[in-house]
């Protein structure tokens, strides 16, 4: 849009001043001491740790590796569960006037409470093991994946679903052969945000209720005053976050080629 | 079936399911030694703590005072959220220098930030405000951005070809063409506020619905619980509305009907 | 005829696009002179690059060579009047807002510019119309926006990028009466581009039409008919043949 265009080169040189400046400009701030030590370390202390972290498993109790996989396969049960059970279910209200009727009021009830608001009474119900956690991140996961299911069968081009009943398409074949696919960038849209809900709200579970897992690990860096652990959780969250919606995007690309713009 | 009699049994539907959810809520909460509160229960002690206080304050004033906290933040990320993302729309050496370090920092829950902060700034009211800034922040920024990004060039040459400068350009053409895309960042970046606000008094806090949850989760307390998991999706409910009826103020264009 | 001023003279006007494997040459050695107050229509078929010529002139877009030469200097940006196939009115702003904005951004005081641009406003004869919004308006409301936007410009020179391609069939028989009411009463130099020969000969003092591959020059024609014009006139058809012949198809 703009009437300045930059080459190649120069973008990705300007990308790196910009990371250079942001990571020595904070490598000197805590060296110096203008940043007070106690609450933040210089990134070459968080790549140490971090290196530590991959074989120790002091002082938080577990190895980082450990503490990714605890959290990775709790929020990819949820997730799973709720992309399962979220997507047809959607797909379905979507299509189905009576089920849109029916379950709508018990959506609208629950869809405003945030997910991390269920982490007391689930906790109260279920206690503090797996099955709870794995319950929070699907209500979590499950609302956005409905949601998007049924604005993507909703939002089906009636031309073409007036196409298919000029060839004596049934409503079960209109909704199989035109409606599902035409919904698929919505579907993947609602996977995308459900993925993003999963992962942040496993953190949260985990950091108020749990013996292990990344959320676990950045509330001991708390406890124990470690900065540098905090910030290697978070940067490990951040990443893992980023590359499962970059997984998921591939996937897309497989699937539904077809993407309608963002 | 014809039509209208089809349209009237719709309607019942509705009614139907919420009828269902009451009548499943009171057949588990009236189980032998069950912890879950029945609809009547929760009704008493939604009004129980309208006016009686815990932790010295009643249901209200801890709803004011997370609202409270999410506003202050919401004010300071609209200003630099905005800001941001109109700058790294509007030149291409901005979006270039600063945006790797945004797609860096830009992944991590907000909710995941919680233990640096306090480490950062306490257990004071400073921590939760800067939670909820940065759960803020993030999808204002993404979303001025991607405005920015998305302004159809048509206007960009209309803008030029009509005397418009640079800054002129900016203020007059860009920017109002980008006021839908913020909106909707804003709008995001609310509920999103409102979850971190949570997030965070459930962590750390003395007073707000955060820490009423949690404070009804160590006492046992399932009716104060649910009462504050409701209160908290009416106001979330609210503050959409809200928000929507300003959209419609504010955008009046991308509403009214052609004649 | 009269030896008329030449108003805007292209001399051997090439563009060429870099893509990524190839360069693509889009106009090559585009040579025509506007004269001063004409209706000068420029014909092509669709997709030959029209709308870049137009661009070029309105220095929207730069050209690869060749030289533009105006009688009155060469306009700065906010000195020429363009009108868009596609309106490109500001959907934020009512009427009497878009319409004044070329004022507005020189700097011309409240009280002038709104008469300015009421003065436009009634010329297209959307008087009453001030306040509305854009999309409150039909299509052919919308253009008259966009010419009276032009023309606010006070520029002595109009572009025209298919104006009323965006219209269905019985607007646009309409505009095309309208434009050239509004063109008589308020003369300027108009350049006018369209894909449609009737258009054109209704229209045109001098038609130009362009086609091959690369667009250039084919043929010029001027309608030896009196205004106003009729669609079933014998001399129109036969010219509309005349110039159908030799029109490249789009396909």
């Amino acid at each position: 849009m703009n009437i300045v265009k930059l080459g190649k080169k120069k973008i990705m040189f300007l990308h790196i001043v910009g990371l250079v400046v942001f990571f020595g400009a904070w490598e000197l701030a805590v060296r110096t001491g203008l940043l007070p030590h106690q609450v933040l370390a210089a990134p070459s202390e968080v790549l140490n740790t971090f290196i530590l972290k991959l074989t120790e498993t002091k002082p938080d109790g577990d190895t980082i590796i450990n503490h990714f996989f605890i959290s990775f396969r709790l929020a990819l049960s949820g997730f799973v569960v709720a992309v399962g059970v979220g997507i047809p279910l959607g797909l379905f209200m979507g299509y189905y006037k009576a089920l849109d009727m029916y379950m709508t009021p018990i959506f609208e009830i629950v869809r405003p409470i945030p997910p991390i608001a269920w982490i007391p009474i689930v906790i109260l119900i279920l206690g503090i093991g797996m099955g709870a956690k794995v319950f929070i991140i699907f209500v979590a996961a499950f609302v956005p994946c409905v949601i998007n299911s049924y604005l993507g069968i909703k939002l089906t081009n009636q031309t073409l679903i007036n196409v298919s009943k000029t060839f004596g398409a049934s409503d079960w074949q209109i909704f199989r052969t035109v409606c599902i696919p035409s919904s698929l960038p919505m579907v993947f849209a609602g996977v995308r945000t459900s993925l993003g809900a999963s992962w942040g709200t496993l953190v949260a579970a985990e950091m108020l209720a749990s013996t292990g897992g990344l959320g676990y690990m950045i509330q001991m860096g708390r406890t124990l005053i470690r900065p540098d652990i905090i910030i290697v959780g978070m940067l490990t969250i951040g990443f893992t976050g980023a590359l499962m919606a970059k997984g998921l995007s591939l996937m897309e690309d497989k699937i539904a080629p077809w993407r309608s713009k963002q | 079936m014809k039509q209208s009699t089809k349209n009237r049994l719709y309607l019942l539907l509705p009614i139907l399911s919420v009828l269902t959810l009451l009548a499943v809520f009171t057949l588990l909460s009236s189980q032998e030694g069950t912890l879950i509160p029945t609809p009547i229960e929760i009704w008493k002690r939604f009004w129980d703590m309208m006016t009686i206080q815990i932790s010295k304050a009643t249901l209200p004033v801890h709803v004011w005072v997370s609202l409270k906290r999410v506003l202050t933040a919401f004010v300071a990320a609209i200003l630099l959220g905005v800001s941001l993302g109109v700058f790294l729309g509007w030149s291409p050496t901005f979006n270039a220098l600063v945006s790797p370090v945004f797609e860096i920092l830009r992944p991590i829950p907000p909710i995941a930030w919680i233990p640096l902060v306090i480490l950062w700034f306490g257990i004071g009211e400073m921590s939760k405000i800067f939670i909820v800034f940065i759960g803020s922040f993030v999808p204002i920024v993404i979303n001025t951005h991607s405005g920015m990004n998305s302004i159809d060039p048509l206007l960009i040459n209309a803008g030029l070809v009509l005397g418009a400068n640079r800054s002129q350009l900016l203020v007059d053409v860009a920017l109002p063409a980008t006021v839908p895309a913020i909106l909707a960042g804003i709008k995001t970046a609310l509920s999103g506020g409102w979850m971190c606000v949570l997030a965070a008094e459930m962590i750390v806090a003395k007073q707000g619905v955060g820490f009423l949850i949690v404070r009804g989760q160590e006492m046992g307390d399932m009716s104060q619980i649910v009462v504050c998991m409701l209160v908290i999706g009416i106001v979330n409910v609210l503050m959409s509305t809200c928000l929507t009826k300003l959209e419609g103020v504010l955008c009046p264009w991308q509403f009214k009907k052609a004649k | 005829m009269a030896v008329q001023k030449s108003k805007i003279n292209l001399t051997n006007v090439s563009k060429a696009f870099a893509t990524k494997d190839k360069t693509v040459q889009v106009l090559k050695g585009i040579s025509l002179d506007v004269c001063e107050n004409e209706f000068l229509v420029i014909l092509g078929p669709g997709q030959c690059g029209k709308t870049v010529l137009l661009n070029i002139i309105a220095d929207l877009e730069s050209m690869t060579s060749g030289e533009i030469q105006f009688a009155s200097g060469k306009p700065k940006m906010g000195q020429l009047g363009v009108v868009f196939q596609r309106y490109a009115l500001f959907p934020w702003k009512s009427v009497m807002g878009n319409v004044e904005m070329n004022p507005k951004l020189k700097g011309v005081d409240k009280r002038t510019r709104r008469e300015l641009a009421q003065k436009y406003i009634d010329l297209v004869g959307l008087a009453g119309y001030e306040n509305a919004l854009p999309q409150q308006l039909s299509g052919g409301m919308k253009q008259r926006v966009g010419i009276a936007r032009a023309y606010a410009s006070e520029s002595d020179i109009l572009l025209m990028d298919e104006p009323f391609g965006a219209l269905d069939a019985q607007t646009r028989y309409q505009m095309q009466a309208e434009i050239l009411n509004i063109w008589e009463r308020k003369k300027r130099t108009v350049l006018f581009v369209t894909n449609n020969i009737e258009e054109a000969i209704f229209l045109g003092d001098r038609i130009i039409l362009l086609g091959g591959t690369p667009t250039s020059v084919k043929k010029e024609y001027v309608p030896d008919l009196p205004r106003p014009r009729s669609y079933t006139d014998a001399g129109f058809y036969a010219l509309r043949s005349e110039i159908a012949a030799n029109t490249d198809l789009a396909l």
